[in-house]
């Protein structure tokens, strides 16, 4: 990322460089800058769009509006409430996810048989969508938690099976050999070289199963929804209040991008650096 | 009782896609005795690292015996301490995870593991290295720690494939000489893989020249040079060239890069 970052201008040509460039450049090193730029002029556009006043504004609500009623729904409580309905959907729906799908991914990478037996059931039914399941699920559970959290489960697991397959069929088998002439069992060979090994390839399925996890969780609250930021923007298009469907949009993102950048991907690509990939990352260099 | 012994050996591979047998090794047999240092010699692809394998216990023979101490081989043990080409290190510990790593498994407390891996890391000249990861070191490093891994864990017999290959050669050479030290000093009983014949003669007790595939023993050959060998001195020595030229006969000429340094 740094080696994008131009040199410091001031320090090549001082006499040439005119000011606004060199102040530019310094704020363009800054991480805020580099994050937030981005969206400055997407928010102007929005804002002249919605400002121009040529499309109704039943379809389009402003920057302003919508930060209105953002604070609006904070006041009253709802925006809270609703997110922390939506998170903790998102915590049970992955916890449960990670707790069926480590250890059932490990198996499958692990035991030829038992690859053979599961291989064509998973990717079938990975290719049933996870909103396919909504209406038999709603039968069975009824508008309930558990539907919500089966529909994150299921989306969650399948990514990280598929990832630690991947992670374990790629640590190098002269580890796995090392490791066999050095004393250890077959236990050992598993929690010290075939967990770490696996681990970066495991970090990554963790990160995609999220992802599809959160967006799954949105759909099932808008299908399913008694509360959460999906059903708060489904309840406000039906109460015609599109500034709280942009506000629910809006939300989504952000928090997404938060967890995101914030967790998974520094944990990502901290467990592929001190995990050894560290020599090729260094080779393609 | 010898240390190691093969009688017999054979092995053949079946062609995973045309479902043929190709014969790796025709019969291989040849002993190793306590604290000797025995390579084996012979053209690329003739089986060497088959037959390493083997012994190591990574993959199965076709018939004969391989045992240690009179027992017959079963996969892998730490009885059998494997040096690899390719080093193998364990990326995510440091270089003292990966040197007190078969202690570990053998349930040694820990401070007894930190002292003797400060003794091998010393022996290897790596002190100082202890908290560094493997990709921080170099190449020449990295084997050294490969070599004080085996070492600390005194394996009954150390297996060597090539450790040295795929080191510049002015490392080579250093670890070489350096590797001489550490065995005569220590006296391990070391089985080595190489096709550098100056190399087999420099290190070893005995040289054991396998045919090509499906290889057969050709010779095996004493080697009398004088211990502690120093580089320099022992090339000097005539008799050293009479080994290395009446074993690129053996080998038909020798391949090309045999003859490098
Ligand atoms: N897994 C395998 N399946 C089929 N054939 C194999 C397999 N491994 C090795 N062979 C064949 O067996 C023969 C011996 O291979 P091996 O790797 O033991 O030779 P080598 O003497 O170590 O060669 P080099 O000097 O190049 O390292 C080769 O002809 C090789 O093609
Ligand atoms: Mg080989």
């Amino acid at each position: 990322m740094t080696t994008m970052t131009p040199p410091a201008a001031p320090t090549r040509t001082p006499v040439r460089v005119p000011l606004w460039r060199r102040f530019g450049t310094a704020l363009l090193a800054h991480p805020a800058v580099r994050t937030l730029g981005p969206f400055v002029p997407f928010l102007l556009i929005w804002w002249a769009v919605a400002a121009a006043g040529t499309v109704n504004a039943a379809f389009i609500a402003g920057p302003v509006e919508v930060w209105q009623s953002f604070t609006e729904l904070v006041r009253k409580g709802m925006m809270p409430s609703y997110l922390g309905d939506s998170l903790e959907r998102l915590a049970y729906g992955v916890g449960f996810g990670l707790l069926i799908g480590l250890p059932l991914g490990f198996v499958v990478a692990l035991s030829s048989w038992a690859r053979r037996l599961t291989w064509p059931l998973l990717l079938f039914f990975q290719a049933i969508a996870d909103i396919a399941w909504l209406p038999i699920l709603i039968v069975w559970f009824g508008f309930s938690l558990t539907s919500v959290t089966f529909v994150i489960v299921y989306t969650v697991v399948f990514p990280l099976m598929l990832g630690i397959v991947a992670g374990v069929d790629q640590v190098p088998r002269e580890l796995v050999n090392a490791a066999r002439s050095l004393g250890a069992g077959r236990l050992r060979v598993f929690f010290e070289v075939i967990v770490p090994g696996s681990l970066p390839a495991v970090a990554s399925g963790v990160r995609t199963g999220l992802g599809y996890g959160w967006r799954a969780l949105i759909a099932a609250e808008i299908i399913v929804g008694t509360s959460g930021i999906g059903f708060m923007m489904f309840d406000a298009r039906r109460a015609g209040e599109v500034s709280q469907v942009f506000l629910g949009m809006i939300v989504l993102g952000v928090l997404w991008y938060a967890l995101d950048a914030l967790i998974l991907a520094p944990f990502e690509r901290a467990t592929v650096e001190r995990w050894g990939l560290v020599r090729q990352m260094e080779a393609a260099r | 009782m010898n240390t190691l012994e093969i009688n017999g050996l054979r092995k053949e591979y079946v062609d995973h896609y045309t479902g043929e047998t190709i014969p790796a090794i025709g019969e291989v047999t040849f002993s190793i005795g306590e604290g000797e240092f025995v390579s084996v010699l012979g053209p690329s692809g003739c089986g060497k690292t088959t037959v390493l394998n083997i012994v190591a216990g990574f993959i199965d023979h076709t018939a004969g015996d391989v045992l240690v101490h009179g027992r017959s081989v079963h996969g892998p043990g730490p009885d059998r301490g494997v040096v690899f080409q390719s080093h193998a290190l364990f990326p995510w510990k440091t270089v003292l995870g990966n040197v007190t790593f078969g202690l570990r498994m053998k349930g040694v407390p820990r401070a007894q593991r930190d002292v003797a891996a400060a003794d091998i890391l010393e022996l290897v000249g790596l002190s100082g290295f202890e908290r560094k990861y493997p990709h921080e070191l170099s190449g020449g490093m990295q084997q050294r720690l490969g070599l004080a891994r085996v070492l600390v864990n005194e394996p009954e017999v150390m297996l060597m494939d090539e450790p040295f290959a795929s080191i510049d050669a002015q490392t080579r050479r250093k670890l070489q000489q350096d590797l001489t030290e550490i065995f005569e000093k220590r006296r391990p009983t070391v089985f080595f893989v190489t096709h550098d014949i100056d190399e087999a003669v420099f290190l070893s007790d005995r040289v054991v020249v396998l045919s090509h595939r499906p290889s057969t023993v050709a010779e095996i050959i004493d080697i009398e040079l004088p211990r502690p060998r120093i580089w320099r001195e022992t090339v000097e020595d005539p008799r050293f060239r009479e080994y290395t030229h009446h074993i690129e006969e053996r080998l038909g000429g020798g391949e090309p890069d045999a003859q490098a340094g």
